[in-house]
C-alpha cells in the first residue's frame, strides 16, 4: 500500500467527463510520472490530488486516511505550477519562506530554512533579489524549493519544463530526479513528453482520454505496452492492421508469426505493432516474418538512420545504427526486411480504426 | 517621389549623385512645408488647451482674490480677504470661526469614507467576477457601463425616494414590524445613537450613513471599472499555489492578492475621492445642514442666495489644492510602498 491511494476518481466538467474510473497507488519515495496528451486528463487528476478540485467521484486516501473532501491548504502538499507562479511582491527568500511564515514559523527561523534550501537547489546567495530578476531556469528551483518548504507529503509538480529551454530542461530533468532521491520524497509529475517521463520517473502512468491506459516501470512500459496507444504514444512504432488466423496474423496476404500462437479466434481484428529499431533488414537466417519493400526516403540523424519503406504490409520505418545497416542503402531500392517475432506485439484492433477500414 | 512627401534616407545614397541631390533639394523643401504644417497644428493644439483649461482656471483664481461689493456685486482686487475668510471667519482677528474649514472636513470626510467603502466593496465583486466565464463578464461590465450613464440627479432622486420617511424603507420597516422588533431587542437604541432613528421610527434623511451610502453607490461602477483590468490580470496559479502551502481562502487575499494590486487599489480610491470631492446633490439631497460641504457652499456663493463670486472661487481653490494636496500624497505613499517592497 502506497502513500497515497487513489480510488475509482472520476470528474466530469459539465457533459465531458475528463477523468474516468482512475485507481492509483502512488509508493513512498517513488517519482510518478502522469504521461499522456494534452487532454487527456493528466493535470486535473493531478489538480484533484492537490485538493484544487473536488472529485465527482472516488476517494483519495493518504496513509489510509480518506482526504478526499480535505482542502487544499490543509492538505499542503508542495505544488509546482507550470508558470511557476512566485509572488512577485515578494523577494526569492520570502517566496520560499512563505509556507512557514503563513504556518506561524518565527520570522529567522523562516528565513535560515529558506537559505537552507535555496542552498539545496543551488539558489545560495539569491534569497534577496526579486522574482522578476531571476532566468527561467533560477525561477522553476525557486518554485521547487518554496513547495518543499513544507516538507510536504506529497510533492506535485504540473509540467514544470515547459517553460524552460530544450536544452535547459533536460539539465533540470536529471537535476530534479536526483534532488527527489535525494529526498526521498513521494513526487507526482505531470508531463506530455515521453523523454522527461522516461527520465525522471520510477514509474509512468500513460492517460487518455481521461483513463489510465497503463501503468509501469519505463522499461516495461516501452517493451510491453499494454494497449496500441502506449505503444504509440512512448517511442516510435509500425503499426500494421490484420485479422487472426489459426494462430498467426495475416496482414494482407501476408502471414506474420509471433513467439506463441496467437491467443484471438480466427477471423477478429487485430493489430500489431514492432519497434523500428526491432526491424532486421537483411536477407539471412530463416525467412520468417521477411517481406521486401522499396526504400522511399532516408533520414539520416547521425548515430541512427530511419528507413522508409513501402512494402505490402503498409508504409514501414526500419531504424538502423550506422554498423548494422547496409552500405550505401539508396531511395529506389528493393530490399528484404524481417519483422522478428518477439519484437511483434498483437493487441485488439481499436473500435474507430475498424470504422476507418 | 512626391515633392511634399517625408525625406527617404536611402535616396541620398544613390550613385547616381546628380539626380540625387535634385530629389533631396524637393525633399528638404517638403520637409521645410511639413514641419511649419505640424507646427502649426502643434500651436493650435495648444492654444485650444490652454483657452479651455488654463484660462478658466486662471481666471478662478484671479477672481478668489476679488473684492465683493456690499449689496453690488464685485470688483477686480488683491486681498487675501477671502481666503481668511475661510481659514478664520469674516470677522477675524475680532472672532474666529472656522464654518468653513468645517465645510472642508465634511467634504474630505464623506468624500474618504465613500470612497474606501466602494473600493472596499468594488474588490472582492470585482474578484470574483474575473473568475466567472467571458461570457458572464462582458454581461456585467456592459450592464455596470450602462449604468453609468445614468445622471447623478436620477440616482439620487432614486435613494431619496428609497429612504425618504414617508415612503421608503422607514415605510417597510414599521410595516413590516421590522420597527418594532428592533425597539424589543434593543436595536432601535443603537440606531438612535447612531442617529438613525426618530422616537418613532427609523431615519435615514438626513444622515450621514444616507450621504455616504449615495456617494459609493454613485461611484462604484467606476470602482469596478478601474480595478477589473488589474484583478483580470492576477495569474489564479498564484492563489492556487499559496492555497497548497497551507493558505486559508482569508489569508490567500491578504497575502497573495491583496498585494498584488495594492497599487491599482490606492490608485482608484484616490481617484474616486477627489471626484466625491466636488460631490453635490449627493450632499444637498442627503446631508445635514450643519454638515454640508465645501462643494455646496461654492454653488450658493457663485449662483444662490449670497451672490459672492470672489469667495465662491477662493473656496474652489481651496478645494482644488486639497485634491491636489491628496494626489501628491497618494503618489509617494504608492512610491515608497514600491521602493520598499
Amino acid at each position: 500500500m502506497g502513500v497515497l491511494a487513489l480510488s475509482t476518481i472520476r470528474k466530469d466538467y459539465g457533459e465531458t467527463r475528463a477523468v474516468d474510473d482512475v485507481t492509483l497507488d502512488f509508493p513512498e519515495g517513488e517519482l510518478t510520472a502522469l504521461l499522456g496528451p494534452s487532454g487527456c486528463g493528466k493535470t486535473t487528476l493531478l489538480r484533484m490530488i492537490a485538493g484544487l478540485e473536488a472529485p465527482s467521484r472516488g476517494t483519495i486516501a493518504l496513509r489510509g486516511r480518506d482526504i478526499t473532501q480535505l482542502p487544499a491548504h490543509r492538505r499542503k502538499f508542495g505544488m509546482v505550477f507550470q508558470n511557476f507562479a512566485l509572488f512577485p511582491h515578494l523577494s526569492v527568500r520570502e517566496n520560499v519562506a512563505y509556507a512557514l511564515t503563513i504556518g506561524g514559523t518565527a520570522r529567522a527561523e523562516a528565513a535560515a530554512r529558506a537559505d537552507r534550501l535555496l542552498d539545496l537547489v543551488q539558489l545560495s546567495g539569491y534569497g534577496d533579489r526579486r522574482t522578476g530578476q531571476l532566468s527561467g531556469g533560477q525561477r522553476q528551483r525557486v518554485a521547487i524549493a518554496r513547495a518543499l518548504a513544507q516538507e510536504p507529503e506529497v510533492f506535485l509538480l504540473d509540467e514544470p519544463m515547459s517553460a524552460l529551454d530544450a536544452k535547459l530542461r533536460e539539465e533540470m530533468q536529471v537535476e530534479l530526479r536526483l534532488l527527489q532521491q535525494r529526498l526521498g520524497i513521494t513526487t507526482i509529475v505531470v508531463t506530455h513528453d515521453q523523454r522527461e517521463a522516461m527520465t525522471m520517473a520510477d514509474r509512468i502512468v500513460v492517460m487518455s482520454a481521461g483513463r489510465v491506459e497503463q501503468a509501469g516501470s519505463p522499461q516495461d512500459i516501452y517493451r510491453w505496452p499494454a494497449t496500441a496507444f502506449v505503444a504509440g504514444f512512448i517511442g516510435r512504432a509500425n503499426f500494421m492492421d490484420g485479422v487472426a488466423d489459426q494462430g498467426r496474423v495475416m496482414v494482407g496476404d501476408v502471414a506474420l508469426s509471433l513467439p506463441e500462437p496467437v491467443k484471438f479466434l480466427s477471423g477478429s481484428p487485430v493489430r500489431l505493432t514492432c519497434r523500428p529499431e526491432a526491424i532486421r533488414l537483411e536477407a539471412a537466417g530463416v525467412p520468417l516474418n521477411r517481406v521486401q519493400g522499396t526504400v522511399t526516403f532516408v533520414r539520416d540523424l547521425g548515430p541512427v538512420r530511419d528507413i522508409h519503406l513501402d512494402t505490402v504490409l503498409g508504409k514501414i520505418v526500419a531504424e538502423q545504427t550506422p554498423d548494422h545497416s547496409l552500405p550505401g542503402i539508396q531511395v529506389g531500392q528493393t530490399v528484404h526486411l524481417t519483422l522478428p517475432p518477439e519484437a511483434l506485439r498483437i493487441y485488439p484492433r481499436p473500435r474507430t480504426a475498424m470504422a476507418a477500414a | 517621389m512626391s515633392v511634399v512627401g517625408h525625406p527617404e534616407p536611402a535616396m541620398a545614397e544613390s550613385p547616381r549623385k546628380a539626380r540625387a541631390d535634385a530629389v533631396q533639394a524637393a525633399d528638404d523643401r517638403g520637409a521645410l512645408g511639413h514641419r511649419f504644417l505640424r507646427a502649426g497644428v502643434t500651436t493650435l493644439i495648444w492654444c485650444v488647451v490652454l483657452f479651455l483649461c488654463v484660462v478658466p482656471l486662471g481666471l478662478v483664481v484671479a477672481i478668489s482674490f476679488g473684492h465683493k461689493v456690499e449689496g453690488a456685486g464685485w470688483e477686480w482686487a488683491f486681498t487675501f480677504e477671502n481666503y481668511y475668510r475661510f481659514l478664520v471667519g469674516a470677522n477675524w482677528p475680532a472672532e474666529t470661526t472656522f464654518l468653513y474649514l468645517t465645510q472642508l472636513y465634511w467634504s474630505m470626510r464623506y468624500a474618504v469614507v465613500a470612497s474606501v467603502l466602494a473600493v472596499a466593496t468594488a474588490l472582492p465583486f470585482t474578484y470574483l467576477l474575473t473568475r466567472q466565464s467571458r461570457r458572464a463578464q462582458a454581461r456585467w461590465l456592459v450592464f455596470l457601463l450602462t449604468s453609468l450613464s445614468l445622471s447623478e440627479v436620477f440616482i439620487v432622486m432614486g435613494w431619496d425616494i428609497i429612504l425618504s420617511n414617508n415612503s421608503g424603507l422607514p415605510v417597510l420597516f414599521s410595516a413590516s414590524g421590522l420597527t418594532d422588533w428592533m425597539k424589543a431587542t434593543g436595536w432601535f437604541d443603537v440606531l438612535r445613537d447612531w442617529g438613525l432613528a426618530s422616537p418613532r421610527n427609523v431615519k435615514f434623511k438626513t444622515s450621514e450613513f444616507a450621504t455616504v451610502l449615495t456617494m459609493s453607490y454613485l461611484v462604484w461602477p467606476y470602482a469596478v471599472i478601474l480595478l477589473y483590468p488589474a484583478l483580470s490580470r492576477l495569474d489564479p496559479s498564484m492563489a492556487e499555489a499559496a492555497r497548497t502551502m497551507g493558505a486559508r481562502p482569508w489569508t490567500v487575499a491578504r497575502t497573495v492578492i491583496l498585494p498584488a494590486v495594492r497599487l491599482p487599489l490606492m490608485g482608484t480610491a484616490l481617484l474616486l475621492f477627489v471626484f466625491l470631492l466636488g460631490g453635490y446633490v449627493a450632499v444637498t439631497v442627503f446631508a445635514d445642514p450643519a454638515k454640508q460641504t465645501t462643494a455646496v457652499s461654492v454653488f450658493e456663493h457663485v449662483r444662490g442666495s449670497t451672490l459672492n463670486a470672489p469667495f465662491g472661487a477662493a473656496q474652489s481653490v481651496i478645494l482644488l489644492v486639497t485634491a491636489a494636496a491628496f494626489l501628491v500624497l497618494g503618489q509617494r505613499l504608492s512610491r515608497r510602498s514600491e521602493g520598499a517592497s
